[in-house]
């Protein structure tokens, strides 16, 4: 894909994730915590447009605005992440529970041969997903926005092995014939469907209190590719490398239905996987990994095309 | 399978995004498909396009540029098919 504007970046120095890397291997747990609970109030000074957005964020959450200490948990919350993912790149094994509701169904499509549409979003431990699908032998390219300094997705996808790949976005005009070439040669995709950033299609949908648009792509993929969509999302698990997976229901084009009717009812699953997340962002809202604008809400009966 | 002429491409056009009320003359030759002020068809309109083409014409559209180039407008769509059948 062709470069079509300047690459973003993470926050932080460039040295930052392998500084990161060798600290939290090479000193005691005793130091590196409060040096990381120190970064991440550098951190969270130094950034105020995301710390405004996570205040934003929190306030819709918890009907108040948030205390400082909310505030800055949050940050610490994705900087406790951002080592997971670190621990995982450099090979620390992650292991994956899959919660039960709805887990036999996942398990049935993740098993199968039949390529298949895996949403997930930025919150928790989803990044980390890639090891769950690798369990079940699962070839998935995951779909994701190339930044100048990708180094804990690099480290990730050597760790993800040969049967992940990433399909990295440079420039948003090519992406759906990157999925449309990826998805006809029988491969599946993973995608991320709460950041509207690159999205082709966005549609209103209840979270958290309004009708906010959110991504819809995956479902006209689904229905033009006559692909299942299933969506999961991961939060930490009791031990330090072990992540909880919460999986949607599948949902599956019905071929003879039509493409509205089918729209149709892809509107109503996706519904029900917003509940689920809102739900999980409820009772971790410091989980939510987005430190952007929340999703904008719509009036009612607006469409959304984004 | 058809000769992809304009007339055809837009009467195709027409009938995968459902563009009731739209004539085949409605749509011009050279004007951009995507991302026109006067049909507002995104990428995903674009891949319906795209697949439709495929089916009706036989013909595999390439790499994602190519692609883009040939869905430029219905002038490109109909040369790029016609070069592909040779």
């Amino acid at each position: 894909m062709s470069d079509a504007r300047p690459m973003r970046r993470n926050p932080g120095p460039s040295w930052g994730y392998g500084f990161l890397l060798w600290a939290e291997r090479w000193w005691p747990r005793w130091v590196f915590r409060p040096a990381l609970m120190a970064g991440t109030w550098i951190g969270f000074w130094g950034m105020p447009e995301q710390r405004r957005h996570s205040r934003e964020f929190l306030a819709i959450v918890r009907g108040r605005r948030p205390t400082v200490r909310e505030e800055w948990r949050h940050f610490f919350a994705f900087a406790e992440f951002l080592m997971r993912k670190l621990r995982a790149g450099r090979g620390i094994e992650v292991k994956c529970v899959l919660l039960p509701e709805h887990a036999a169904e996942f398990t049935t499509l993740a098993r199968s041969a039949q390529p298949a549409l895996f949403g997930t979003f930025h919150f928790g431990c989803s990044d980390l997903l890639g090891y769950l699908l690798g369990e079940f032998g699962r070839t998935v390219s995951i779909v994701r926005l190339r930044v100048d300094n990708s180094d804990d997705t690099r480290l990730l996808g050597a760790r993800f092995g040969a049967r992940t790949s990433f399909l990295w976005v440079n420039d948003p005009a090519n992406l759906l014939f990157e999925l449309k070439a990826t998805l006809e040669g029988g491969g599946s995709l993973a995608l991320k469907c709460d950041r509207l950033e690159f999205s082709a299609r966005a549609e209103p949908f209840e979270f958290l209190g309004a009708r906010r648009l959110f991504p819809f792509t995956i479902y006209h993929l689904a229905v033009l590719f006559d692909r299942p969509v299933v969506f999961c999302f991961a939060r930490p698990g009791s031990d330090e490398d072990a992540i909880e997976v919460q999986a949607s229901p599948v949902f599956r084009p019905q071929p003879g239905a039509g493409r509205e009717a089918n729209l149709q009812a892809a509107r109503g699953h996706f519904q029900g996987v917003l509940a689920a997340l809102e739900a999980a962002v409820r009772r971790e809202p410091e989980l939510w990994f987005n430190f952007l604008p929340l999703n904008p809400a719509v009036a009612d009966g607006a469409e959304g095309r984004a | 399978m058809p000769e992809p002429t304009p007339l055809r491409l837009k009467q195709l056009i027409i009938a995968t995004l459902k563009l009731e009320g739209t004539q085949p003359e409605d749509i011009p030759d050279d004007e951009p498909l995507i991302g026109s002020p006067r049909f507002g068809f995104d990428s995903i309109d674009a891949l319906e396009i795209a697949l439709a083409v495929e089916k009706q014409f036989g013909v595999k559209l390439g790499s994602s540029e190519e692609s883009r180039q040939a869905l430029a407008s219905v002038s490109a769509l109909a040369a790029y098919l016609a070069k592909q059948r040779g």
